[in-house]
């Protein structure tokens, strides 16, 4: 039942960014030239390679949920066996590439405020530090999550069906996040 | 769980049909609507594929039976919370830091440290002690 609510829930968040988007497309679609503008100065190869990272940490929480799925918390081997690993190193995996993602964002907010671009210069930069904000946010409350679910994984002897279930549920979320970035990166990234 | 996929599959449709509708409505010029409509479809059609999911991993349950009684449907439900103080707490350091937006950093700063307390508090309660989960 809690992957149930955690989906009706999801599903709410897709109306958030529907909000977003249709922002996004309205002042697009009133003030044209701000894109002719300011789209070149996007780094269109770090974004797609910020891109990946983030993808890719979707692969590695999936592991994750695997070994979950088969109540395996810990790793069987040492650190440098990967296939032994258990859900808590894929999921720490999943949390590094996660931050990577972000001080990637991080770095490339740096450049745009560098070239003038701000939350207040104008239409434009409002509404792409909206957009890739609350996205960013987004993905820092999912490393949080990840954090206390591995915090969550210590406190019983054997892995539990509950502890599962919450690792398998903020994989949802981390997937839908993706997915949502995925949406964001080709409209602010490709169709410019 | 077929009716509850039926339903929100319905409001799916309604969006794929009249978000396109809208769009050629107003000849393309309000962005609004498509958008809006196509991720209302979006919307459904997550929750009825979950609900379809779901179903096929339950099974039956007596509230797909029309002639069902309400006793078939006694029995176990899952593990709740019967009642937490935390959210409380979530809730009112939440609101200091979205305050914080309004007044300045230093109240958000106050909200997110005791807002730390009350998440942890709240995502551990079940899980510390003899009888953690």
């Amino acid at each position: 039942m809690v992957s149930v609510g955690t989906i009706v829930w999801l599903s709410s968040e897709l109306m958030f960014f529907a909000g977003l988007f249709a922002m996004y497309f309205t002042i697009r679609q009133v003030r044209p030239d701000l894109w002719s503008e300011h789209t070149p100065t996007l780094n269109v190869p770090f974004a797609t390679a910020n891109t990946i990272v983030l993808v890719i940490s979707s692969v590695w929480c999936q592991l994750g949920v695997y070994k979950a799925e088969h109540g395996q918390a810990a790793r069987t081997g040492s650190l440098l066996n990967v296939s032994g690993w258990g859900m808590r190193e894929w999921y720490v995996l999943t949390y590094i590439f996660g931050s990577l993602f972000i001080a990637g964002q991080v770095y490339e907010y740096a450049q745009l405020v560098h070239d003038g671009i701000t939350l207040s210069s104008d239409g434009y930069g409002s509404v792409f530090y909206l957009t890739t904000g609350f996205h960013g946010m987004h993905v820092t409350g999912g490393l949080i999550a990840f954090l206390l679910i591995i915090g969550r994984t210590f406190t019983t002897r054997h892995y539990s069906h509950a502890q599962a279930t919450g690792a398998v549920v903020t994989s949802y979320y981390w997937h839908f996040v993706d997915v949502v970035w995925i949406a964001l990166f080709a409209t602010i990234y490709l169709l410019k | 769980m077929k009716t509850e996929s039926f339903v929100f599959a319905l409001v799916g449709v309604f969006g794929l049909v009249m978000g396109p509708i809208y769009g050629i409505a107003t000849d393309w010029q309000e962005p609004v609507g498509p958008v809006g409509l196509l991720l209302a479809a979006g919307l459904g059609f997550m929750v009825a594929f979950y609900f379809w999911l779901t179903g096929k991993r339950i099974g039956y349950r007596p509230d797909d039976n029309l002639d069902g009684n309400i006793d078939e449907a006694a029995g176990e439900y899952g593990d709740f919370t019967p009642h937490s103080w935390w959210p409380l707490w979530l809730g009112l350091t939440s609101s200091i830091v979205f305050l914080g937006l309004a007044v300045g950093w230093w109240v958000f700063a106050i909200g997110a440290f005791f807002g730390v307390f009350a998440l942890v508090g709240w995502v551990f309660e079940r899980y510390k002690g003899q009888h953690a989960m």
